[in-house]
């Protein structure tokens, strides 16, 4: 990071800390005297406050060396051994979605993330997003206290001044609460109806806003026009064989993400020689996209035109296209319907309930109920799509409410807001000027995280608990209830929003816990409550709590009369002008992970793209406009405009720009502060989604932009020999071929004969081994960031990186083969292949990079004097070197994230991938204890775990019967560089394709 | 003098003699005036304004070296330009560089003396002087260039509490051997021969402090006649271990790259390839310094345009075979049908570093050409622009076989760029600094040139029949 | 160069006396006659090696080449077990799944070390064998020997050789041409 002075900051607030009472009263007395406080049940939250504190007073003597205190347990709480991590489910909400985690915890520290097993939306894999929520809450720019605007400046207040001041605020207002709002974010926490509800009884005329910059509403509104309610729509992927995606990112842009692509992979690996086949049609280029067999670049206009012919071909010739209908689509105003249309129609008609149709919340709502109407009609429903309730049925748009909100405000009808978390100073549409109208409020409460562009502009700041600290509780995609549980007591006395709540409506702030338990009274049942609870926390959900699947039939004809009067959509044109795609930012979604490194730093699956957000534009839209990349444009809609680094990207629809939202923060910390471009300044009500009438011109300005691969502007050259390379590399092959030659993996590339020149090295104990699925890695890159967590990896800022110094252990290459406007993409991550004749070995001088008796290249830290040469010499380039002192910038509350089971890295050592040895140390001892081989699947990589497709799989390789074995064994698997004769453990099974166009395909596996 | 016996005919003969052998000493007939000549400049008083200025500036120049690495060791490696995937870049450069430099010296003494070439003696000393300030700055960059400088010694075979050792099998091991044997030899070997000069600096010497200096460094050498038959043994031994090992300090070096498995380093032609490379860049050192020095020091007629004359030969010579490697190189890499080895000789000449591979070209194998015609080999100001020519093309050699073939290896997904940072540039340009603050002290205070081997092949030396002798 | 007869170095015990020659030629024969004379305990002093006046003293070959022979052997062997026993004994560790010890690998350092000890052995030996470093040397004390390093040449016979008689030996210097002789006398004690 750019700021490396941190510490200093970290210091003063801790003497803000210090001034809290409760602190001081700890800090001042000795750690033995605190033991009765251990002893009590709460103890591993107790303790974290206590060491993260203590640790961080250490480090207010010595910088450098902080002097560490032992705190010895004199009697052990019931239960708890130190040092042994122990696992809490609990649950993250993410617009209005529960994620299911289990949280791994470390003498009270929360270090892990994953998700948890049980969970239908999760089945133990995880988001990045989720992955990095650990750093987040060990942020040290989290905000640390309340504080009260003076004058244009906040001052800091205590949480007595706040409370004291809501209680003032409740009792002046009238009896029926006029003139008191609430905006809250998209929630489906139950606690939080609840206490809305009572709320409401307190005070009818209370008005209750919700706003979600990144909305799915479409999908509602679609809904509501087509079944007559805003039903939630659920995919099930494991029984589809044709998927048609119209902007839609399943994959990774969607709630229920993880499920479809475990669902969507389960259906790609062709052991049973059959493969789904995903169509996907859309302006820019999405993960979705990157794995669909058929992918159709077009603007999002265009796509919604390309979804209505669909419809036409699809009902047409069942006979059941309404008249209304039939005349809208008719007029398509010359418009040729692409062939692939027709196919695609064809195409589902044959696969009736085995298909999908399925549009993108960037869609209009005419196309989503064009799309439940063709689910429909071809049977799907019930199959492969199905309908529930969704939270909040009665709810406003989130783009009404918003407005509605200024509007009440700026009328005077609001004259006390309070605001559950959410930052809508910074990502409402721009029309409406939110900052504006908040400006004219003399009482606003702001619940946040952080201080944020809202915080500043509110009259009061709260801080915010972190889902991490605080009791809750959500519903997942399905429905499903969980629990969120803490990990740790709030590390800077943070409230929750439903705490918030009961402050406001009671008076009196309840604990959490006491709340979600009463609420949980209510879907638990008074029978056996406690045990029911128990095993709620235990299981981190509610068994049985998924929302019922309710049946729905569209209306034709409403549907027709909505998609008349639309149609057709205004595409991009001579006299239109460009369209701009608004796109949530796939790491940062809306912007609220803005001063998150992790998740700044991943490398954004398609553009490889970390630290920046920049303008998505097609080759030809570029040339045509003279755009380049790393150099600045001006975008402009109306007399909206914004400055922003242009990356042409290969695959972007022509006329269609796309920009993500989220970056750009002013108001955020030491790591987001003015990154990237704020796109929100464009985005107005009314096209949230997309806006028509953009133009573009260059600047000239240069703007480096960080991407982990082509680090730097590739020639000619390079780029023929890329393509010349990426076959032996990444091997693929149709469906098709695969059936022909299923042994096509050897033909891809021309190993000669290898000999051995001297005895190798016998490995009869464990063999440890890792197989990577090419066809079912989607690139999402939620390893990246689970091994960053596991591993301790550093972050190291955008000027490193485009230096191509990044310290990711895992890489997740992106390949584009064909022409660069239609081009297909491949995935392939690469970490360190643990050669048994590992070329980085030999070149050391002094030892510090080893094999193990088990096969692991081991890498030992206290030994490397850091020549670099090992890293020459890796024909994977997998090894990271600490070119400066990384940890310099991590303030001892980060340190306290750090996973006591790895090493912390100093500078000038050279790091890498160690297959997570600590996990397998830990089975080892596991089974030691159990007096038994280490079985498969006791151990489990970083990597493998997060994975939401499986694609990656770890085991022993002297285990005939093990998944990697038997992986290794697969006719798809090979060795990537086996020429070089290195052995690499870890190998690849080839990437399957299964286009309808397969002839057979050309010597490189692709497809006409 | 009439009709000289033909075994010291050489050294007689006039320069225009069809044999083209010109005297190696000229204007001098007896011994002492040649002491003069050498002693000179050790005992001015003073030494010219022109050696004040080299002195300041390369004192200046050490300086900014001094404050380079500080800044390297107390930041981090992360000051230089190197990265993912060039993680060598000026460093092992300036290193292979120096050490190639360091080539020369050695070779003139221990080969032409093993070959009876006596007309080293009155540069070999010089030329040696230069071989270990080389081979010095040479050995300062791989110290600096590991991540953890304090732990830098971790690379000799010590004993310590971890008992662990270093692993034979790499390279830059065998290069930690190699180098430093090479320093310690070239150090004997320069010092053993100048202690009779020192010895003549003592007998001369007036003052206090240099009869002190000088009288213990010359270690008490009476030149007794047992001694110098002992010494002249040893001379012939050093000399003949010399050799071998010059041959072998370079294709260690060049290990480092061979050895690898990198396209573009792993080719067998790399050790006689760096080897000539050395001598190339040695000679072309030598000259380059010893042409404004003969200037300054007055020093025509011992140091001849003969001698130049005979390096420039060298220097063509190597030069060629330098040209031939680069030929051959391509050649390979085509033959070999290796695809991912042709693409890094092609990326070289086309790919985006294609400007230095031409910009080598040129200076390493065009411009020698000139040294095919007299005129050139004997025109000091040619010369030295030659000469100069060749050490910039060979840094650039270095410069492109450690960055090409880093830069664009196996996997296109990392591929990179490398370009040097300020630091980079002003530790080698500190590096200078080193050596000529070195050279300029050699020059002031030690015997520039071998006197008592001078005087071997002067006239005088030789015992003339009895009844020529008078008294 | 003054008379033969005169400026005796020093004044204390005798050391030997020394005869000065101008150039190459007397010196040679000097060293014959000292030579025929049978001393054993006499040296002849030159600006640089003279070509012949080994013969012309009769001075033997040096053991110089076998001490150093045995120094590179040392060097061979030593660094051969070094890495044996380093790399293979004390210290085996798995490295690119190569054996624990090789010879090939192994060369480059032997062929250092040989040298390395080889060229020791020669130095150091040609030291230790003629006696230097020898910082006090009475012959220091003569001014004319200054010359030494110079354009003279020097005989010297040591006072304690059992021929040695300080006028018989006189006598015989003087015959041979010198330019002048001297008395080499050591410090007073």
């Amino acid at each position: 990071m750019s700021e490396r002075g941190s510490g200093e900051r970290y210091w003063r607030s801790l003497e803000d800390l210090g001034d809290d009472p409760r602190f001081a009263e700890i800090a001042a007395r000795e750690f033995p005297s605190l033991l009765p406080e251990l002893a009590d049940p709460r103890t591993r939250r107790t303790f974290l406050k206590l060491m993260g504190a203590s640790m961080a007073l250490a480090g207010l003597t010595a910088c450098r060396w902080p002097e560490e205190r032992i705190l010895p347990f004199a009697k052990r709480p019931e239960g708890r051994v130190p040092g042994t991590p122990e696992r809490y489910a609990t649950a993250m909400e993410l617009g209005g979605v529960a994620r299911g985690l289990l949280v791994t915890s470390y003498d009270g520290r929360p270090i892990k993330i994953e998700g948890n097993p049980d969970h239908p939306g999760s089945a133990g894999a995880t988001d990045s997003i989720a992955q990095a929520a650990i750093l987040e809450l060990f942020d040290p720019d989290r905000s640390r206290h309340p504080s009260q605007r003076v004058g244009g400046a906040h001052e800091r207040r205590e949480r007595a001044d706040y409370e004291s001041h809501i209680k003032g605020r409740i009792a002046a207002l009238a009896g029926r609460g006029r003139g008191l709002a609430v905006l809250g974010e998209a929630s489906s926490s139950p606690s939080l109806a609840r206490m809305q509800g009572r709320l409401l009884r307190r005070f009818p005329a209370l008005r209750w806003y919700e706003y979600e910059p990144v909305t799915r509403d479409n999908e509602r509104l679609g809904a509501d026009i087509a079944l007559g309610a805003p039903l939630r729509t659920h995919l099930d992927l494991s029984s589809a064989d044709v998927i048609v995606a119209f902007d839609a990112d399943l994959l990774t842009g969607h709630p229920d993400a993880l499920r479809h692509a475990r669902e969507f992979a389960a259906r790609r690996r062709a052991d049973d020689g059959a493969m789904n086949r995903l169509h996907a049609v859309e302006s820019a280029f999405s993960v979705t996209g990157a794995m669909a067999d058929h992918r159709h670049a077009a603007s999002s206009a265009a796509v919604a035109a390309f979804a209505g012919q669909l419809a036409a071909f699809v009902l047409g010739p069942l006979g059941e296209l309404p008249r209304g209908l039939a005349q809208a689509l008719a007029r398509t105003e010359g418009r040729a319907t692409a062939p692939f249309v027709e196919e695609l129609a064809d195409e589902l008609r044959a696969h009736r309930g085995r298909g999908v149709v399925v549009a993108g919340p960037g869609q209009p709502p005419e196309v989503h109920a064009l799309v439940h109407l063709m689910n429909d009609r071809l049977g799907n429903v019930n199959r492969t799509v199905h309908y529930t309730e969704d939270p909040g049925p009665t709810r406003p748009s989130h783009e009404a409410a918003i407005g509605e909100l200024a509007e009440a405000i700026r009328s005077g009808e609001v004259e006390t807001l309070v605001i559950l978390g959410g930052n809508p100073v910074f990502d409402a549409p721009a029309d409406v000027d939110f900052a504006g109208a908040l400006g004219r409020l003399a009482d606003s409460v702001h619940l946040s995280l952080y201080r944020n562009e809202t915080s500043n502009a509110c009259a009061w700041h709260v801080p915010r608990a972190h889902f991490l600290e605080t009791w809750g509780d959500a519903r997942a995609w399905d429905g499903t209830i969980s629990i969120v549980q803490p990990l740790i007591e709030p590390l800077w006395g943070g409230v929750s929003p439903i705490e918030l709540l009961s402050l406001l409506g009671d008076g009196e702030p309840a604990p959490g816990h006491d709340l979600v338990r009463e609420t949980a009274r209510g879907y638990l049942g008074r029978g056996g409550f406690e045990s029911a609870w128990a095993s709620a926390l235990h299981d981190g959900l509610v068994e049985g709590s998924r929302l019922p699947r309710l049946p729905a039939r569209p209306d034709p004809s409403r549907v027709a009369r909505r998609v008349a009067d639309w149609w057709p959509p205004v595409t991009p044109s001579e006299t239109a002008g460009l369209e701009i795609v608004f796109l949530p930012d796939p790491k940062l979604h809306d912007g609220r992970f803005a001063n998150n490194g992790w998740l700044q730093e991943l490398p954004e699956p398609m553009t490889k793209m970390a630290w920046d957000n920049a303008l998505l534009v097609g080759k030809a839209t570029a040339d045509e406009h003279g755009l380049r990349s790393h150099e600045t444009a001006v975008v402009s809609v109306g007399e909206r405009e914004i400055e922003a680094p242009v990356f042409v990207m290969p695959g972007q629809a022509d006329g269609s720009l796309a920009i993500w939202l989220g970056q750009g923060r002013s108001v955020c910390g030491r790591v987001g502060d003015g990154v990237g471009a704020d796109a929100y300044r464009l985005r107005t009500s009314g096209a949230m989604h997309r806006a028509v009438g953009a133009s573009v011109r260059p600047t000239g300005k240069r703007h480096e932009l960080a991407t982990t691969q082509d680090h730097f502007a590739i020639d000619l050259l390079g780029l023929e020999e890329t393509q010349r390379r990426r076959p032996e590399l990444l091997r693929e092959a149709t469906l098709g071929e695969y059936r022909e030659h299923p042994d096509f993996v050897r033909h891809r590339a021309h190993t000669p004969e290898l000999h051995e020149l001297w005895k190798p090295v016998e490995y009869d104990g464990y063999k440890w081994g890792m197989s990577i699925d090419l066809t079912a890695c989607t690139g999402c890159s939620a390893c990246v960031v689970a091994c960053q967590a596991e591993n301790n990896i550093p972050v190291v800022g955008k000027v490193e990186v485009i230096k191509g110094r990044e310290m990711h252990w895992i890489r997740v290459d992106r390949y584009f083969k064909g022409e660069p406007d239609a081009p297909e993409v491949a995935f392939q991550p690469v970490t360190c292949h643990h050669c048994e004749n590992a070329p980085c070995e030999q070149v050391c001088p002094v030892a510090a990079t080893l094999h193990s008796e088990e096969g692991l290249n081991q890498m030992v830290y206290n030994r490397c004097i850091g020549t670099r040469y090992c890293s020459n010499n890796c024909p994977y380039k997998v090894r990271r070197f600490n070119f400066w002192n990384n940890q310099k910038a991590t303030t001892d509350l980060e340190a306290l994230r750090h996973n006591p089971e790895v090493t912390v890295r100093s500078r000038g050592v050279m790091e890498k991938c160690s297959y997570c040895v600590q996990r397998i140390e830990a089975a080892r001892t596991l089974a030691k204890r159990e007096d038994r081989r280490i079985a498969d699947g006791d151990v489990t990589p970083a990597c493998a775990q997060a994975c939401p497709t499986q694609a990656i799989v770890f085991g022993d390789l002297n285990d005939r019967g093990s998944r990697v074995a038997r992986a290794h064994a697969s006719q798809r698997s090979y060795a990537m560089l086996e020429e070089l004769k290195v052995k690499p453990r870890t190998r690849y099974l080839a990437k399957l394709r299964n286009p309808a166009t397969d002839g057979g395909g050309d010597e490189h596996g692709g497809h006409a | 003098m009439t009709t000289p016996p033909p075994q010291r005919a050489y050294y007689q003969v006039p320069d225009q003699d069809p044999s083209r052998r010109a005297r190696l000493v000229l204007g001098y007939d007896d011994f002492s005036s040649v002491n003069d000549a050498v002693a000179r400049i050790v005992e001015r008083p003073r030494p010219g304004a022109g050696w004040y200025v080299g002195f300041a500036v390369s004192s200046a120049l050490l300086l900014v070296l001094g404050a380079m690495v500080t800044y390297l060791v107390t930041t981090g490696v992360g000051v230089w330009g190197v990265n993912q995937p060039s993680g060598w870049g000026f460093a092992i450069i300036n290193f292979v560089w120096w050490v190639g430099i360091g080539h020369a010296g050695t070779l003139i003494s221990a080969i032409l003396f093993l070959f009876r070439q006596q007309w080293r003696t009155s540069i070999n000393r010089a030329a040696e002087a230069m071989t270990i300030f080389a081979v010095i700055c040479a050995g300062v960059f791989p110290g600096i260039h590991v991540g953890r400088v304090w732990f830098a010694y971790w690379m000799f075979p010590l004993p310590n509490q971890m008992a662990m050792w270093p692993q034979f099998r790499s390279p830059l091991l065998w290069d930690v051997f190699a180098v430093s044997t090479y320093f310690l030899v070239s150090a004997m070997f320069w010092y053993m021969g100048m202690i009779p000069d020192l010895a003549m600096l003592r007998d001369r010497a007036r003052t206090r402090g240099r009869q002190i200096a000088y009288g213990l460094l010359s270690l008490g050498w009476v030149g007794s006649s047992r001694q110098w038959h002992r010494y002249e043994v040893a001379y012939l031994l050093l000399a003949a271990l010399a050799t071998p090992l010059v041959l072998s300090v370079h294709s260690v070096v060049s290990f480092d790259f061979a050895v690898s498995q990198l396209p573009g380093w792993h080719t067998t032609i790399l050790p006689p390839y760096f080897v000539a490379g050395a001598i190339f860049s040695g000679f072309a050192m030598v000259v380059t310094l010893l042409v404004p020095a003969r200037q300054f020091f007055g020093l025509k007629e011992l140091i001849t345009v003969r001698h130049l004359e005979n390096m420039c030969k060298i220097i063509l010579a190597t030069g060629s075979m330098v040209g031939y490697s680069y030929a051959i190189e391509f050649f390979i890499s085509w033959y070999s049908g290796n695809l991912t080895e042709a693409f890094v000789f092609v990326n070289r000449a086309f790919g985006p570093y294609s400007a230095a591979y031409w910009l080598m070209v040129t200076c390493n194998v065009v411009v020698p050409q000139l040294f095919w015609f007299r005129i050139c080999r004997r025109n000091m100001l040619v010369m030295l622009l030659v000469c100069m020519l060749v050490n910039v093309g060979m840094w650039l050699e270095r410069f492109v076989i450690v960055v090409t073939s880093l830069h664009r290896d196996f996997l296109p997904s990392s591929w990179g760029m490398y370009y040097p940072t300020w630091v980079d540039i002003l530790t080698y340009l500190g590096s200078f600094g080193l050596f000529f603050f070195l050279f300029m002290l050699f020059c002031r205070y030690a015997p520039f040139i071998a006197v008592a081997e001078i005087k071997t092949v002067m006239p005088l030396a030789h015992a003339h029949p009895p009844e020529e002798s008078h008294g | 160069m003054g008379d033969p007869r005169t400026a005796a170095a020093g004044s204390g015990r005798l050391v030997g006396l020394l005869a000065e020659y101008e150039s190459v030629d007397p010196l040679l024969a000097a060293c014959r006659a000292v030579r025929d004379a049978g001393y054993a305990r006499w040296d002849s002093m030159t600006p640089f090696p003279v070509h012949g006046v080994d013969r012309a003293m009769g001075i033997r070959r040096t053991i110089l080449p076998k001490l150093v022979f045995v120094g590179g052997l040392t060097g061979a062997l030593g660094g051969l077990a070094m890495q044996w026993w380093m790399n293979a004994v004390d210290y085996p560790v798995v490295i690119s799944g190569k054996p624990l010890f090789s010879l090939p690998a192994q060369i480059p350092i032997i062929f250092e070390l040989t040298i390395l000890l080889s060229a020791l052995t020669a130095f150091g030996g040609m030291l230790a064998l003629n006696g230097l470093p020898r910082l006090y040397n009475p012959l220091f004390r003569s001014v004319r020997f200054q010359r030494v390093t110079n354009d003279r040449f020097y005989v010297f016979v040591e006072a304690d050789d059992p021929r040695f008689d300080a006028e018989r030996t006189r006598k015989l210097l003087e015959a041979t041409g010198c330019v002048a002789l001297e008395e080499i006398r050591d410090v007073e004690e």
